[in-house]
């Protein structure tokens, strides 16, 4: 694949955006760093493959990871590794070695520190530092392989008016750290520039439901009214320094309390002219296309001057929104079939990019298909390769994001910032969605064929 | 005839995160006409009045339901009524029984807005909780429904040759059916539908302060094709109750309510009235004293909200309702900070607006009886968060509390409150927190946040409690997945919405034939 960093003067005919997809999908597995090999494999932990393979494991496992931060002794720690494990019906064998070790004192506190540093490590390859200031090295490293960052302060669920006013004045700290750092950084023309002007180099991603603790599903006017003053505040210090703010969608319980709230705030006159903000579109859900058409309609109505990053995203709450359907009975809001997911994940991808330059579009996905079929389309439609962003999340896209970025493409990935205890919810739930027998990165590791994991969705090569 | 049923399944509540559903309740809401006529109602013969009235907790001088009140003599007249409509009823196939029941829970699924907004004006319900309550009544009689099918193939006995064992249930005879007001449609509807599915024939008495949803679930049930005389309505106060249970043909008394009145109940029915031809077996549900322990190593990111969800939802109100944290003394005080600081949050507010997390109390009377109690523990502890609420004055509100630090024989910690009071209280370790469960004469609910596996075990095997809820809040019991009901002093240990419940309303015949003859197996 050739970098094309401008208009190709021959846009891709439509009729050739498959061949295309398969052109460019090839060309980017080419560039993956092989030697690194999948991030799945790359957490050099056979506890993880074996956790893929037997689902009482996976969940013994992943229990234990999310309960260590409040684990109060190495004693306790073991305590609560050999009691997860006896929960599997049998163990692989380093696993009942590690049972025994329970029995004694000083097994114990050798398993504790080798269970802790286990779980250590794992956080780290998703978690970029401890704080902002923490993860500037990270950060920078990242901006000289050319990839830009948006940072998440991971943090305690919010359950008090002063917890939100915390991660509120976190968050406004971040801003001025992430500005400060990037001010330092050298030029990377492609990403800070696409056809509608210049894009900040400093970005925060927020979470309205860390910003207050009154998200209600059905009385979403009580969060919206406790949030706003908060995102406001935010808005105006990332305005202040020329940072762009993203708030991300959560759970389908919030969705309406959010997206209202973030269309409702940015429409004030006092964020006509900034800062740069976005907002999340899941295509998991079934009726994603509606909320993409509210946030069109939204932004044609709009008078700010610059244009809403829309992020598209397949959702990270899937089980949570299939058990939270099946308990009360609701008809299930997300796909269920992964194609019809993939599918809807391009056609929005589709969608997005023909409503340039209504919106800004950020493509964030692992999954090579839905990359390169964004990547394919953009140019069918006569876009410029720098008119799509992608988006990859540390520990888990890097490769991707490296291959990207190596075709001249331009690339953010999501860094999580936080300490193990704030960052163990996130952590579980990357390790639970990416061992799931149907993710992408979990049928790459498994040596699906490339013509297959580029498929069509839905199609058999 | 027979009666091809899909298995159970809950009735979904309301998606009320879309706003489409919230608009479906508003509008039920608006068209609801007070106040609710409320006449005695034995077999056909109704009988109007306005003696016993029926307010809005949250506006007293918004009259909900005027009711007749039922006098002791018409006790008298609905056991008459009823048990001269036993023989038939019982005689009734029990497809056609259970066919009346599923009729009456579609009649309910059609007015589901409507019952709710009753519930939500008559018991000061939040809308999602009156929502809930109206699926629970259509899951009673759904379950029970099935369930009575279930048991009329009475149950396997050992077979030798030449005779042939059977058993079978019979229904006991008149069912006496004392209800709540706290689950003004779900709780009456499910005893009475209990009742009635294995043949017994019911007088239902509802709560003195929720008439006007016990009207409806006799509407209900009649509309779906129960004889008149099957089911009567008796709205009024203690002394009906009490004749209820003291009448000699009343077989079996269903009643959910307060300790004291249900310890009285069982009193009445051990004495056998003269003239008694059974004996008379209750059926009780009472109160609690819940606890919710919170071991070291629980997240509280979850273990907050479900505390707070537990302990406050309908401003308490509920037999399982949280009432005590037991907590390791290392998370003592983060969780109280972090407690105090949802609860702070918390809304005090009318039933019927969507945004209410706290209503106001049913009565002025438990309205008194909770600032007493929170009276008695600010003054032998320390409250967590005070004067955090500003409440209204125009109902019967009472602005949430949490309190330490009380001394270990407080009555703040033995008595129940059915309050928005919360106590939390330092343990050293798990088992000193089951030690204090085990202390106490109440077994209803219990919580337990932990991540290990190991300590879930202990406590499970500890515990003493109906219903113990781990990792999770300890409300919201549903049909069919957590059978509810109480050990101990807190109830008869029989369990609402369990495969065991209708064997309370039923008598086990056993017919042993020979089936010998000239020495010949015929």
């Amino acid at each position: 694949m050739t970098p094309r960093s401008h208009r190709a003067s021959g846009a891709v005919a439509a009729t050739d955006v498959e061949t295309e997809i398969q052109r460019v999908g090839q060309a980017l597995a080419e560039a993956f760093p092989s030697k690194r090999g999948n991030p799945l494999k790359a957490i050099d932990n056979r506890a993880m493959d074996l956790a893929a393979k037997d689902a009482e494991l996976r969940a013994a496992l992943f229990r234990f990871v999310d309960v260590v931060p409040a684990c109060r002794s190495l004693d306790d720690l073991a305590g609560h590794l050999t009691g997860l494990l006896d929960e599997v019906d049998t163990p692989p064998p380093p696993l009942r070695a590690a049972v025994r070790m329970g029995d004694t004192k000083a097994g114990r506190k050798a398993l504790g520190a080798a269970g802790a540093a286990g779980v250590r490590h794992m956080a780290h390859r998703f978690i970029v530092g401890e704080d902002p200031a923490a993860a500037v090295p990270s950060l920078n490293k990242l901006w000289r392989d050319g990839i830009a960052a948006s940072v998440d302060l991971l943090g305690e669920a919010t359950v008090t008016a002063a917890e939100a006013d915390r991660y509120a004045t976190r968050c406004a700290e971040a801003l001025e750290t992430l500005a400060a750092a990037y001010g330092r950084m050298d030029e990377q023309p492609l990403l800070e520039a696409d056809a509608l002007g210049p894009l900040p180099r400093a970005n925060l991603s927020v979470k309205v439901s860390a910003l207050t603790p009154l998200l209600r599903p059905e009385a979403p006017e009580r969060g919206q009214r406790d949030a706003a003053p908060r995102l406001r505040e935010l808005l105006r210090h990332a305005a202040r320094l020329g940072a762009h703010l993203h708030i991300d969608m959560e759970s389908l319980d919030s969705r309406e309390a959010i997206l209202e709230l973030v269309l409702d705030i940015l429409a004030e006159p006092e964020f006509a002219a900034g800062p740069s903000a976005g907002i999340v579109l899941q295509a998991y859900l079934r009726d994603s296309p509606q909320t993409l058409d509210t946030i069109l309609d939204w932004a044609r109505n709009s008078e700010r001057r610059l244009p809403l990053v829309v992020r598209l995203v397949k959702g990270a709450y899937w089980d949570h929104e299939v058990v939270e359907a099946r308990q009360h009975g609701w008809s299930v809001p997300v796909f269920e079939r992964k194609a019809d997911c993939d599918l809807n994940f391009e056609e929005l991808t589709t969608r997005l990019l023909e409503e340039r330059p209504l919106v800004r579009v950020a493509i964030a996905s692992h999954n090579l298909r839905s990359v390169s079929h964004a990547v394919a389309r953009n140019r069918a439609l006569g876009g410029r390769d720098d008119d799509v962003e992608f988006q990859i999340l540390r520990g888990l896209g890097d490769d991707l994001g490296h291959a990207l970025a190596a075709h001249g493409l331009r690339v953010r990935a999501y860094c999580p910032v936080g300490d193990l205890v704030a960052g163990m919810a996130y952590l579980v739930r990357r390790l639970l969605e990416n061992t799931a027998n149907e993710s992408f990165l979990h049928e790459q590791a498994s040596g699906v064929p490339l013509a297959r994991l580029l498929a069509a969705p839905g199609t058999e090569p | 005839m027979s009666l091809a049923l899909a298995p159970f399944a809950n009735e979904p509540v309301l998606e009320l995160r879309r706003a489409t559903e919230r608009a479906k309740l508003a509008v039920g809401l608006g068209e609801l006409v007070l106040p609710v006529r409320v006449p005695v109602w034995i077999g056909s013969d109704r009988r109007a009045g306005e003696q016993l009235v029926s307010t809005d907790p949250g506006r007293p001088e918004r009259v909900v339901a005027l009711a007749a009140r039922a006098a002791p003599a018409d006790a008298d007249a609905a056991v008459a009524a009823a048990r001269a409509a036993f023989p038939s009823w019982a005689a009734t196939p029990v497809e056609d029984r259970a066919a009346a029941l599923l009729r009456a829970a579609a009649w309910m699924r059609e007015r589901r807005a409507a019952l709710a907004a009753l519930a939500v004006r008559e018991c000061a319900k939040p809308w999602p909780e009156a929502d809930a309550d109206v699926c629970e009544a259509i899951d009673f009689l759904e379950f029970y429904a099935r369930g009575a099918l279930e048991l009329a193939t009475g149950a396997p006995l050992l077979q030798v040759p030449g005779e042939r064992n059977e058993l079978q249930y019979a229904p006991r005879g008149v069912c006496a059916v004392i209800a709540p007001w706290n689950f003004p449609i779900a709780i009456p509807t499910g005893m009475t539908a209990a009742a009635l599915a294995v043949g017994n024939t019911v007088v239902l008495k509802p709560a003195e302060q929720a008439p006007g949803c016990g009207l409806r679930v006799v509407e209900a049930l009649r509309a779906g094709g129960v004889p008149a005389a099957a089911i009567s309505l008796l709205p009024g106060e203690g002394d009906v109750g009490a004749a209820l249970a003291g009448h000699r043909d009343v077989a079996t008394i269903a009643f959910t309510g307060s300790g004291p009145v249900g310890l009285e109940l069982l009193r009445t029915a051990a004495d056998v009235a003269p003239g008694a031809r059974q004996l008379t077996r209750v059926v009780a549900e009472m109160g609690g004293k819940n606890c919710v322990i919170v071991d070291s190593d629980a997240d509280l990111d979850e273990a907050v909200p479900a505390i707070v969800e537990s302990a406050f939802g309908y401003a308490g109100q509920k037999c399982s309702a949280a009432a005590r944290v037991l907590v390791h003394e290392a998370l003592h005080d983060t969780l109280v900070e972090r407690l105090a600081g949802a609860v702070q949050g918390l809304e005090v507010g009318p039933a019927d607006a969507f945004a209410t997390d706290v209503p106001p109390l049913i009565e002025q009377a438990a309205q008194t009886r909770v600032l007493r109690y929170a009276a008695i523990a600010a003054e032998q502890g320390q409250l967590a968060l005070a004067g955090a609420h500003d409440v209204r004055a125009d109902g019967w509100y009472v602005a949430p509390v949490i309190a330490t630090h009380l001394p270990a024989d407080s009555r703040v910690l033995r008595e129940e409150i059915f309050g928005p009071l919360l106590t939390v209280e330092a343990v050293r370790v798990v088992d000193e927190a089951c030690d204090r469960v085990d202390e106490l004469a109440v077994a209803l609910t219990g919580g337990l946040f932990s991540r290990n596996p190991r300590t879930v075990r202990r406590v499970i095997a500890r515990s003493p409690v109906g219903n113990l809820y781990v990792n999770r809040a300890t409300t919201g019991a549903m049909v069919g997945r957590q059978p509810f009901g109480g050990n101990r002093l807190s109830g008869t240990g029989t369990k609402a919405g369990g495969h065991d419940y209708l064997r309370h309303f039923v008598e086990p015949r056993v017919v042993t034939e020979n089936t010998v003859r000239h020495g010949l197996v015929v």
